[in-house]
């Protein structure tokens, strides 16, 4: 399916007619077909019983039938049941399941309370249908964790981390130490699409990637989907993590936190009207600055850098019918430096997320159920630099950033519990911020301006999830998305050098400067071999219209985010994948082995050397190439005892190939990694203790040395009597050295002090690289005159550190 | 800017993280081909800064520490002129000797090896040139330049602070330097060079270098101010050089080729001006004026 690239609006008009209408009559037709056995439905939330949470992901079994379904991602559930008696099992993991027999004569709201398992007096053994979703839904390639146990999970600092803990699964790389960036099947850390309570954040690390946005306390469930990726999904190549947030207990006032080496977290939450709504509101902040400064020399002191994180969260129950949520992020680092030679040169530079959204679940029938979001979300960078005192001070302010209004709406038809359909779209209308720069030097003012760039981005999809027999199940979508670059803007021309040629184009408001549409077809199929084990395939097809300008492997807060425009083309990738699934003792353990192929067009690099600050010409700068990776994923997982955990291990390989690099030929891709292997076991010694080990193993980075060298501005110290010049090196392939495999263990033990309904509190023991491995962060060389060598050095980041947090709850 | 916040942001992890760590390894590195190296550099004021120097690339680990300037080339440089949209390097070619062939040079300048020399030739401002060299196994380089206009460094003062930050027995002192910038588009290489002496073998010898050009501040008062102190009654000399927009380009790159390094070091291909080998020749408008600091 090719691309189209037109400048004129009507065709989509006509394809946004053609898409709506055959929704429309593929919906009418399929009402027309009636179920006989399933003539009624059960539909309902299902909740913890003490704080009113909604449980995502809880399975729904019905005896008689042996089928049933599972709640979505905002805790609802539909099920068909014929008339008469039957007995409905509800259950999700680490809480009681409960039985309920409902005698059908009608449609039937049944909100459903679990009570969480660990709160109990006596031991209870889990009963109850455990899930076989791995087995026998068409999702593949996806994986849920909970909040929870990214909090059991050891931790560097006493902090617990989303971004870390989804590394450790298979298929999902971490760029090493040093970076909450992570790698999905070969694609770059900007083809993840990262949202939390489905605002889209396009920055999720604090501390220069050393810890993420998301904090634990305020996290409910996490989402990732790194192939097979549905319908209702998209805008980037590689894949989706779906944060969601906890809507808090609206049962009564409940205070958590936790204090940490570095950083403390504290949250708030409770019923604002018993039942109906309730709030949450977390914050975080470390004190790195405050505890540093004892130890910084006497000329450093009053520098310092912080972040901090404020979640808020409220939802409203109108009716069973009606749910509103609103929640609201914001996130800043702050970094102030003011230079010990010369108090008068300071910098203050601050960046950080800013996101809210608005969103209402609402029940249309028993059979439709909606969602419709108004989003909000911003990522900006400001710096200040002042210098020089007096008449002769200079100033210097610049920022960047981008900044999207989001509407989103989503359907869920019910037809059976063997055949559901989505339907929904989204438009968002993005502002890039390239950067703007003021300042005064001495008595001249200046003002310079990178014009802002502007685009309309809108999605339709539509899919169907239909369990065709006993054994084949199909979901198949079709995800049509348009991305419109309009102005006001004016394009200058540049020559060779760069320099304006005093030509231009102007764009009018909202006049289409570079427009894009295209077909997204998805499909996934599940065949069950037996009642325990299953064949699944996917394809996905996906396009991406941001682009991440960076020209390091690291991320910084200066990195721009750019659109698709008339010289970069849109982002392609297609990806087929298939596994083979088998659950063993009732489900207790999970296995499974997938594979991949995906191959990547209109991959971005830039002109080595290319400046991205401040860069008028900057499209110009950009590369564009193809990326192909493919691999093996291995996955083991216990789920139940006191005995849990996974293994995971990917043998993969990802290049790149552009025709301005490397001669042309295919490079790997810096975070290549051959083998990665990754293994977790938590163990409940007793009811106080418990503990967890974690081994990650991973080939090491492509990495790009330089081969050759030579002598440049030559000149002659008189002091020193002798040549003076700089060493300039030369480089040959890229990405063709690798660095030392990279392998670490980890271990944490959990104290629960004290666990009742009323207070909490635990204290959680980590150790970080247990056997005190020297992984590389980087590489770097130093001729040594002396000796009349070249030395290598590796600096690597964390040797064992131990570190102790106290969590509690009351 | 963003070269200097990276610089920051770098420096940032490593402020708190007291437990970053180092160890030396062994790297091993396929063998790199054999490049020729020219840096070429002619302006309208100073004999001393008009050379070509020659050399061969070398294996990143080759325990060689020198120059590795090569002999034996016959090296020329002539004037051009241009007529029309046509430039014709018509002018009697100076030859370019190598220093090394100069009685008692090795005693003179230790270390120098591979550069190449006239005694007569002197640029001049809004005038082209040619470069020809042909090396000892007959490989040609050659490379054009032009000396554009020179923009004159307009006055130079300093602060004396009463203070020593860095303790060395002298109070500090800070030069700022003032240019006004010509309305048509322009590109500068200043240096700055601590000395007494003006005299500068190779633009080597400065102490620090800033390439840019005029795009924020087209047709306005440049201000250009020094953070690092200088000790009160040190004398500075500055050399405003305007230089054309391809040899500004190779500078730019060469910027970032030379503070290349740290994790986040991309490589960094050097933008030549000149054909056959890596390397740029440039014609430089120098304007110089020198400060004390009394």
């Amino acid at each position: 399916m090719q691309l189209l690239h037109v400048k004129k609006k009507s065709s989509f008009k006509y394809l946004l007619f053609l898409l709506i209408n055959s929704a429309l009559c593929y919906t009418a037709l399929a009402q027309n077909k009636p179920a006989i056995s399933d003539r009624f439905t059960i539909s309902g939330y299902i909740k913890d019983s003490a704080s009113g949470e909604s449980l995502i992901g809880s399975t729904i079994y019905i005896k008689e039938l042996k089928t049933g379904g599972v709640t979505n991602e905002y805790g609802y559930y539909i099920i068909s049941v014929p008339p008469g008696k039957i007995t409905v099992v509800y259950s999700f993991i680490g809480y009681k399941s409960k039985e309920i027999t409902f005698n059908i004569k009608q449609n039937i709201k049944q909100t459903i309370l679990l009570k969480d398992a660990n709160l109990e007096a006596k031991e209870v053994i889990v009963t109850g249908e455990r899930s076989d979703r791995n087995v026998k839904s068409t999702e593949m390639s996806r994986i849920e964790i909970s909040g929870e146990k990214i909090k059991s999970l050891p931790v560097i600092f006493g902090e617990p981390d989303v971004l870390k803990a989804i590394t450790l699964l298979p298929g999902i790389k971490s760029g090493g130490e040093g970076s909450t960036g992570f790698y999905v099947r070969g694609g770059g850390p900007d083809q993840n699409l990262v949202m939390m309570d489905e605002a889209v954040v396009y920055n999720p690390s604090h501390l220069l990637g050393f810890m993420s946005v998301f904090n634990t306390d305020a996290v409910k469930n996490v989402e990732i989907i790194k192939g097979g990726m549905p319908a209702n999904y998209g805008g980037r190549l590689s894949s989706i993590l779906n944060v969601s947030m906890r809507d808090g207990n609206n049962q009564k006032y409940v205070f958590s936190g936790g204090v940490g080496i570095i950083a403390s977290r504290f949250s708030a939450e409770g019923p604002i009207k018993k039942n109906k709504s309730s709030f949450i509101v977390s914050a975080r902040r470390t004190y790195i600055d405050a505890l540093i400064q004892p130890f910084l020399p006497g000329e450093y002191k009053g520098n310092g850098y912080y972040f901090y994180d404020l979640n808020a969260k409220a939802n409203y129950i109108f009716s069973d019918k009606d749910r509103l949520y609103f929640s609201f992020y914001i996130g800043r680092d702050i970094f102030n430096f003011t230079s010990p030679v010369n108090k008068d040169i300071n910098f203050n530079i601050a960046w950080g997320n800013t996101a809210a959204t608005i969103r209402w679940n609402h029940v249309f029938s028993d059979k439709l159920f909606s969602n419709t979001c108004i989003i909000y979300n911003r990522y900006d960078l400001t710096n200040k630099f002042t210098f020089g005192s007096g008449a002769a001070q200079a100033q210097f302010q610049a920022s960047s950033g981008i900044q999207d209004w989001t509407l989103k709406s989503d359907y869920q038809y019910h037809f059976s519990n063997k055949h559901y359909f989505k339907f929904g779209g989204q438009y968002i209308f993005h502002t890039f911020k390239p950067g703007i720069a003021s300042g005064t030097v001495g008595a001249v003012n200046f003002t310079d301006e990178i014009q802002n760039k502007y685009a309309h981005e809108l999605n339709i999809y539509a899919m169907d999830e239909w369990q065709i027999s006993h054994r084949l199940s199909i979901n198949a979508g079709l995800r049509w998305v348009l991305f419109d670059n309009v102005g006001p803007y004016t394009q200058y021309q540049f020559d060779d050098n760069n320099i304006k040629t005093g030509a231009s184009q102007s764009w009018g408001n909202n006049q289409s400067i570079a427009f894009y549409t295209g077909f997204e077809p998805r499909f996934a199929a599940n065949y069950l071999v037996t009642d325990h084990s299953s064949i699944k395939a996917s394809f996905t097809q996906t396009y991406q219209f941001l682009n991440l300008a960076t020209t390091s492997g690291a991320s910084f807060p200066s990195d721009l985010w750019i659109p698709s425009s008339e010289t970069i083309k849109p982002q392609l990738a297609y990806q087929y994948a298939l596994g083979y699934y088998h659950n063993f003792k009732d489900n207790e353990w999970e296995s499974s082995v997938e594979t991949y192929y995906k191959p990547m067009y209109n991959q971005i690099e830039f002109k080595p050397g290319t400046r991205l600050f401040f860069n008028q010409n900057l499209d110009a700068a950009v590369i564009q190439g193809k990326g192909l990776s493919y691999g093996i994923e291995f996955f083991l997982k216990k789920k139940f005892g006191n005995t849990t955990g996974w293994f995971g291990y990917t043998l993969s390989k990802t290049t790149r190939q552009f025709d301005e690099l490397n001669n042309g030929e295919a490079f790997y891709y810096r975070y290549d990694r051959t083998h990665d292997l990754s293994l977790v076991v938590t163990q409940q010694f007793n009811k106080k203790w418990s503990g967890t080990i974690v081994f990650v193993y991973g080939t090491g980075n492509a990495a790009t040395l330089p081969t050759g060298r030579f002598a440049y501005r030559i000149g002659y110290d008189q002091i020193l009597n002798q040549a003076k010049f700089v060493f300039i090196d030369l480089y040959d392939q890229i990405n063709s050295y690798r660095l030392p495999a990279y392998h670490r263990m980890d271990v944490s033990f959990t104290y629960m002090q004290k666990k009742t309904v009323k207070w909490e509190s635990s204290w959680n023991f980590s150790v970080y690289n247990v056997y005190n491995r020297a992984n590389p962060y980087f590489i770097y060389f130093v001729p040594d005159i002396q000796s009349q060598t070249i030395k290598a050095y590796m600096v690597y980041l964390f040797p064992i550190l131990p570190s102790v947090a106290w969590n509690f709850r009351f | 800017m963003n070269k200097f916040l990276k610089n920051i942001f770098y420096l940032l992890p490593i402020i708190f993280l007291v437990s970053s760590c180092e160890k030396e390894i062994s790297v091993s590195l396929s063998d790199a081909k054999q490049q020729f190296i020219v840096e070429a550099s002619i302006n309208q004021r100073f004999q001393s800064l008009n050379y070509v120097f020659i050399s061969k690339s070398i294996d990143y680990f080759n325990p060689d520490l020198s120059m590795g300037g090569l002999k034996g080339a016959s090296v020329f440089i002539t004037e051009g002129k241009i007529i029309g949209a046509d430039t014709l390097y018509t002018g009697t070619p100076f030859q370019m000797i190598d220093i090394g062939t100069f009685p008692g040079a090795d005693s003179l300048f230790k270390g120098f090896s591979g550069i190449y020399f006239s005694t007569t030739l002197i640029g001049k401002e809004n005038t082209p040139y040619q470069l020809k060299i042909t090396l000892a196994d007959g490989t040609k380089i050659s490379g054009t330049t032009f000396i554009p206009k020179v923009v004159p460094i307009d006055s130079l003062s300093y602060v004396v602070k009463n203070e020593d930050v860095n303790k060395d027995g002298f109070n500090d002192a800070y030069p700022t330097l003032y240019f006004n910038d010509p309305p048509e588009q322009n590109n500068y290489r200043l240096a700055r060079y601590n000395n007494v002496d003006s005299l500068m073998l190779g633009w080597g010898s400065a102490d620090s270098y800033r390439t840019f050009d005029d795009q924020m501040i087209n047709g306005t008062q440049r201000v250009i101010f020094y953070a690092n102190q200088f000790k009160q009654g040190d004398t500075v000399n500055f050399y405003l050089n305007s230089i054309g927009r391809k040899e500004y380009i190779f500078w730019q790159s060469f910027g970032t080729a030379a503070n290349n390094g740290g994790p986040f070091a991309t490589p960094v291909q050097l933008k030549s001006n000149i054909t056959g080998a890596i390397g740029s020749f440039t014609g430089y408008g120098c304007s110089y004026k020198r400060i004390i600091m009394k």
